[in-house]
C-alpha cells in the first residue's frame, strides 16, 4: 500500500543530504591533501607536488566551507518555510514562533549545534589558511610553512564534525544524525501514528516548537559564542601537535598566541554567560552552582589560560616547552571530553541539565579517542627532543611565577574534572559513586585556596621582570599596591560583614584577589605610565581579580531574607533538619524581610508564564508604607518540560535582590459547588442577627444601589442586595452582599462568598408582609486558603563588582589580542623591508 | 634541579589529595534498605513518586516541610521528609533523586532532582494540538 503524500518539499532535503556529503568528502580530501603537502615540505627540492597538493587542499577546504554554509542555508530555509514533513524542524520550530528564535531552535538540536561548530570551525579555518599561507607575500626568511600540517590537523576535525551528521545505518550502528533524511512520518516514534493515514497530513499539523525555558535572549547569544570559544581551542592544538609533529618546537608560538589569547577571551565570556544565564532566568540561585555541565566548559578555559601564559614564557626563551605542549593539547581533549560528558546522557543524574543520549556517544568516544592516542603519542614519542633547561628559573623572575600559576591551573583543572567524571568512573569500574552531597563546599575547599595562589601571584608578578628582577626594586615597586588592597579588603570587609567571618580562607581571598586588581592597577598607571601599550593585560588581570573578589563577596556574603516571617513555630515539627529558606506569604499580608517590607499583591497571566507581582515596600518618616519596587518573579506553564519558575532580580550598585517564587498553586482558588453541604435558611429582618456554626451574621440593611452592569442587569430588571456582617469563630470580620433580581416575574438569586472562610449566602425570598426575607447560608466542608506563594528572597552583595570584571576581562583580552596582531605585523614588515 | 624537583613533590601531593577529597566526599547512589541500615549517613536515593498515596503540603503551617511516599527501583516503599518547599509540578516527574538520611522510619531529604521528560530532547511528543 503506497500512499502518496501532497505538500512534502523533497528538494531541500536532497539538497542539504547533498551538502552533508559534499562537505565530508571535501573535508578528507582537504586533510590527505594538506597531509601530503606538508609531508613533502620535510623532503626538501619537493616543491612542486607540495605546491600541487597544497592547491588541492585549498579548494577543496573552499568548497567544504561553502557546503558547510549551504547546509546551514538550506536547514534555515525549511525552518523559515516550516516544513514539517522533517523531523528536525517539526521538533524544534512552530507557526507561531517569532523570527528572533529561529536561530535558537536552529541550535536546540543536537544536529544543528554541531552545525555551528563546524560553521565556527570554517570560519576560523579559512582566516588561518590564509594568514598562513605562503603567498600573502609578508613572511621573513626564516619562516616556516605552517599552512600545511596546521591544516591537515585542523581539516581532520572537520571530517570528525560532518561524520556526526551523516546519518549512514550499518546494521545497528548509526553514524551521526542527518536533519534532511529523518522524515516525520517515517520517524520510528511515530511511524504508526494514525495521522500519516492522511495523504494530506501536512495541512493539519503544526511543529513541536523551541522549548518555552529557551526562548530568551539568552539562548540566542549563549550557543554561539561558547562554540566559537570550542572552535578556537581547536587552532592552539592543531600549532602544537603540527610543531610536535615537524620537529620545530618553538616557531609555532608566534602565530598561534594570538588565537590563543582570543580563545581565552571568546570562552571566558561564553562561560561567563552560561552563568549570567543561570542566575537571571533559572532558579539555581546563583550564578555558579558547581554543576557538571557548567565544568565542563570551566575546565578547558583553565587549561587554555595556562597554556597561553606558558606560550609567553617560551617566547622570551625556551624552558617549558613540555607543559606548553601537554596544555595546549590538553585543552582541546577536554573540549571533546565535555562535549562527550555533556551529550551522552552519563551525567544522567547528576546535572540539572538532563541532556539525554541520542545514540552518538560511541561515535563521539572514537572521536575523542583517535586524537587523544594521536597527540599524547607525539607528545611522548618528542618528549626527548624537547629542550631540557640548563639552569633555573630565577625564584624573582616573571616566568617562575607564571609556571607556577600554570601548575595551579593544572591542578585546579584536574580537581574539578575529576570529582566532574564521577559518573563516568562508575561506568568504568561499575561503582555506586554519587556526586558529593554538599558540591559547593567540596569544588570551595580545594577552589579557594587555588584562587588565592593564583590571585596573589597575579598580584605582584606583572612587577617582575624577565629573566631577572633585583630584589629592592621589587619591593619598592610592590609595597604600595599591597598597603592600598590590604586597605581596601579590610573596607569591603567590614561593608559586607566578612570581617566577622570565620572561614579565614575567605578572608584571605578577600585579601589576594583585591591585591590582584590593585598590584596590577598600580603596575599600569605608576610603572607603566598608562601607555597604551600595557593596558590589555593590565586590564584583563584587573578585570579577573574583580571575578574572583565580586563572586567570593556576593557568594559567601549572599543572605537568605526570606526566612520563616510568619511567626509559627516550626521547630517541633522537623527537628535538626531546619530549613527556612522559603517563606509563606499570603496576598495581601506585609511581612518584614531583610530591610524591607513584603507584600504579595496578586498574579497576571502574560502568555505561558503566570507572573506574580512581590512589592517591596519600606517605611517613610510618618511611618506609612511606600513602594520601593516591585519585582514579577514568574511560573512557565511550560506543556514539554512541566512548570519552570523563574525568578525576578532587582539590581542596585552595591547589591542585588533575587526573589524566587518556589511554590504557587496555579487553580483558581474557588470552592467547588459539591464541596458545600445543604445550606440552612434563615427568615431575617434588617438588623436581626443568626448563628451558624462558623460566623454570627447580622443584616446590617438592604439595598438597591447594587452594582449593575457586572450582574448584567436590564433597566426593567429589579435588584435588591442584602448586605451582611460576618463575624467568624476567630474573630475575623467580613462584609458580603447577596443580591436578589427579579426578571419578569423569575427570581434569579446571585451568591456572595467569602473562599477563605468556606461561607457562601443567598438572598432568595422576600416576605413583603413580615417585612422579612430569607438568607440561605451555605458551609462548605472544607475551608479554602487564601491565596498565597511560596517565596524565597536572596540578597547578593556587591555582585556588580563579578559583572563588571567580566567585561574588564574580556576586553582587555581582546586589547591584548589586537596588540599581539599588530605587533606581529609590523615584526613581518619590518623583516621584509630589512630583506 | 631542586626547586623542580621540590615543585613536583608538591604537586603529586596535592593530586594524591584531590583524588581521596573526591573518593572521601563523594556520597553513594543506594537503595532504601541500605540507607536504612545506615541511619545518619547520607545517600543518594534513586526512585519513583507514589502516586496512589496524598503526598501532604501544609504551605501555612511550615512551607518548608514536604511529605510523600517513594518507591526506590527496588520497589521498597518509604515516607520521605523532604525539608524544602513542594517542587513545581511534583507530580509530573518520572523520576526522583533524593539526597539525605535515614532517621527511624522516614528518610529525611534536603536535595530532591527530579527528572522531568527533558528539556533538550524529548523523544516523543504529541504530534498535533494540545
Amino acid at each position: 500500500m503506497e500512499t502518496h503524500f501532497t505538500g512534502e518539499h523533497y528538494l531541500p532535503g536532497l539538497l542539504g543530504n547533498f551538502f552533508i556529503i559534499l562537505s565530508f568528502t571535501s573535508a578528507l580530501l582537504a586533510t590527505v591533501s594538506f597531509y601530503f603537502a606538508s609531508k613533502s615540505t620535510a623532503e626538501k627540492g619537493n616543491s612542486e607536488i607540495q605546491t600541487t597538493w597544497n592547491r588541492i587542499a585549498h579548494y577543496s577546504f573552499f568548497v567544504h566551507g561553502a557546503a558547510v554554509i549551504f547546509i546551514i542555508s538550506t536547514l534555515f530555509f525549511m525552518l523559515l518555510n516550516h516544513y514539517y514533513e522533517y523531523h528536525y524542524v517539526w521538533q524544534h520550530s512552530n507557526n507561531e514562533m517569532p523570527l528572533r528564535y529561529i536561530f535558537s531552535c536552529f541550535w536546540e538540536g543536537q544536529e544543528g549545534s554541531f552545525l555551528l561548530w563546524t560553521f565556527w570551525n570554517v570560519v576560523l579555518g579559512i582566516i588561518l589558511m590564509f594568514t598562513l599561507s605562503a603567498k600573502s607575500g609578508i613572511k621573513p626568511p626564516e619562516f616556516f610553512n605552517w599552512e600545511n600540517p596546521v591544516m591537515a590537523i585542523f581539516s581532520s576535525v572537520q571530517v570528525f564534525l560532518t561524520s556526526m551528521l551523516l546519518g549512514i545505518y550499518f546494521n545497528n550502528f548509526h553514524i551521526g544524525s542527518n536533519p534532511f533524511t529523518v522524515l516525520l512520518r517515517e520517524h520510528p516514534d511515530f511511524s504508526n501514528a494514525p495521522i500519516f493515514q492522511n495523504a494530506g497530513y501536512l495541512s493539519q499539523i503544526d511543529g513541536r516548537g523551541l522549548n518555552p525555558l529557551l526562548q530568551n535572549y539568552w539562548m540566542t547569544i549563549h550557543p554561539p559564542t561558547l562554540f566559537l570559544g570550542f572552535a578556537l581551542t581547536l587552532v592552539p592544538f592543531c600549532f602544537a601537535v603540527s610543531a610536535l609533529w615537524q620537529k620545530k618546537f618553538t616557531q609555532w608560538i608566534k602565530p598561534a598566541l594570538p588565537w590563543t589569547f582570543f580563545g581565552i577571551a571568546i570562552l571566558g565570556l561564553g562561560v561567563l554567560m552560561g552563568g549570567a544565564w543561570a542566575y537571571e532566568a533559572l532558579s539555581f540561585g546563583g550564578f555558579w552552582a558547581w554543576d557538571p555541565v557548567e565544568n565542563a566548559s570551566l575546565v578547558p578555559w583553565i587549561t587554555l589560560v595556562g597554556a597561553g601564559h606558558v606560550m609567553l614564557i617560551n617566547k622570551k626563551k625556551e624552558s617549558s616547552s613540555g607543559m606548553l605542549f601537554f596544555l595546549a593539547i590538553i585543552t582541546f581533549l577536554l573540549i571533546l571530553y565535555s562535549t562527550f560528558l555533556t551529550r551522552s546522557g552519563i551525567l544522567g543524574d547528576a546535572s540539572v541539565h538532563a541532556f539525554t543520549d541520542l545514540g552518538m556517544s560511541g561515535q563521539l568516544l572514537i572521536y575523542l579517542f583517535f586524537y587523544f592516542v594521536l597527540s599524547l603519542i607525539l607528545f611522548f614519542s618528542r618528549l626527548k627532543e624537547l629542550k631540557t633547561q640548563k639552569e633555573e628559573d630565577a625564584l624573582l623572575s616573571r616566568e617562575f611565577w607564571m609556571f607556577i600559576c600554570a601548575l595551579v591551573l593544572l591542578v585546579s583543572a584536574f580537581q574539578i574534572s575529576s570529582t566532574t567524571s564521577i559518573p563516568v568512573f562508575n561506568k568504568i569500574f561499575n561503582s555506586h559513586l554519587a556526586p558529593p552531597a554538599q558540591a559547593i563546599e567540596h569544588y570551595n575547599s580545594w577552589q579557594v585556596p587555588m584562587a588565592i595562589i593564583i590571585s596573589f601571584i597575579m598580584g605582584f608578578s606583572q612587577h617582575l621582570k624577565y629573566k631577572k628582577t633585583g630584589i629592592k626594586k621589587f619591593i619598592i615597586q610592590v609595597v604600595p599596591s599591597v598597603f592600598v588592597s590590604l586597605g581596601i579588603s579590610l573596607l569591603f570587609g567590614y561593608l559586607t560583614g566578612m570581617l566577622h567571618l570565620k572561614n579565614l580562607l575567605y578572608l584571605i581571598l578577600l585579601l589576594t584577589s583585591s591585591f590582584a586588581v590593585l598590584g596590577n592597577l598600580d603596575y599600569f598607571l605608576r610603572i607603566m605610565k598608562g601607555k597604551v601599550a600595557g593596558v590589555g593585560p593590565s586590564m584583563a588581570h584587573v578585570g579577573f581579580g574583580m571575578i574572583l573578589f565580586g563572586a567570593l563577596v556576593s557568594q559567601s556574603q549572599q543572605k537568605n531574607i526570606s526566612t520563616n516571617v510568619s511567626g509559627v513555630d516550626i521547630e517541633q515539627v522537623s527537628k535538626e533538619l531546619q530549613n527556612q529558606e522559603n517563606t509563606l506569604l499570603f496576598k495581601n499580608d506585609t511581612v518584614p524581610m531583610g530591610d524591607y517590607f513584603v507584600s504579595y499583591s496578586g498574579k497576571r497571566k502574560e502568555g505561558i508564564n503566570v507572573l506574580y507581582k512581590v512589592d517591596y515596600l519600606s517605611k517613610d518618616s510618618a511611618g506609612s508604607f511606600v513602594n520601593s519596587f516591585s519585582l514579577f518573579p514568574r511560573v512557565q506553564i511550560n506543556p514539554r518540560m512541566g512548570n519552570v519558575s523563574e525568578p525576578d532580580t532587582r539590581h542596585f550598585w552595591s547589591k542585588d535582590i533575587y526573589t524566587h517564587v518556589t511554590y504557587a498553586e496555579l487553580e483558581e482558588n474557588k470552592v467547588e459547588e459539591s464541596d458545600f453541604n445543604e445550606p440552612e435558611n434563615h427568615k431575617m429582618g434588617k438588623g436581626d442577627t443568626i448563628f451558624s456554626t462558623r460566623a454570627i451574621i447580622v443584616l446590617q440593611e438592604f439595598n438597591t444601589n447594587v452594582d449593575r452592569p457586572r450582574l448584567g442587569l436590564n433597566d426593567s430588571d429589579l435588584a435588591v442586595g442584602a448586605r451582611l456582617n460576618v463575624t467568624t469563630m476567630n474573630g475575623k470580620k467580613f462584609s458580603v452582599l447577596p443580591v436578589f433580581i427579579l426578571r419578569k416575574n423569575v427570581v434569579f438569586p446571585v451568591y456572595d462568598e467569602i473562599p477563605e472562610e468556606g461561607l457562601r449566602f443567598t438572598f432568595g425570598k422576600i416576605f413583603p408582609q413580615e417585612n422579612k426575607i430569607e438568607i440561605s447560608v451555605f458551609e462548605s466542608k472544607k475551608k479554602k486558603q487564601k491565596e498565597f506563594i511560596i517565596m524565597k528572597a536572596v540578597l547578593f552583595p556587591y555582585i556588580n563588582v563579578l559583572w563588571a570584571g567580566s567585561i574588564l576581562f574580556f576586553l582587555g583580552t581582546l586589547i591584548s589580542v589586537y596588540q599581539r596582531i599588530k605587533k606581529n605585523i609590523f615584526h613581518l614588515k619590518s623583516t621584509k623591508e630589512l630583506k | 634541579m631542586k626547586k623542580a624537583h621540590l615543585i613536583g613533590i608538591v604537586i603529586i601531593a596535592i593530586a594524591i589529595g584531590v583524588i581521596m577529597s573526591t573518593l572521601s566526599d563523594s556520597s553513594t547512589y543506594a537503595d532504601f534498605s541500605e540507607a536504612f541500615a545506615n541511619p545518619g549517613q547520607e545517600f543518594h536515593v534513586v526512585g519513583k513518586l507514589n502516586k496512589s498515596k496524598e503526598s501532604i503540603y501544609h504551605p501555612s503551617e511550615n512551607p518548608n516541610l514536604f511529605t510523600f511516599f517513594m518507591n526506590d527501583n527496588k520497589g521498597e516503599e518509604k515516607k520521605v521528609i523532604l525539608h524544602k518547599s513542594k517542587p513545581q509540578d511534583f507530580e509530573r516527574s518520572e523520576q526522583i533523586v533524593l539526597i539525605g538520611k535515614a532517621d527511624g522510619s522516614e528518610f529525611h531529604a534536603t536535595e530532591i532532582l527530579m527528572k522531568c521528560p527533558s528539556k533538550y530532547n524529548d523523544g516523543k511528543g504529541k504530534l498535533w494540538g494540545g
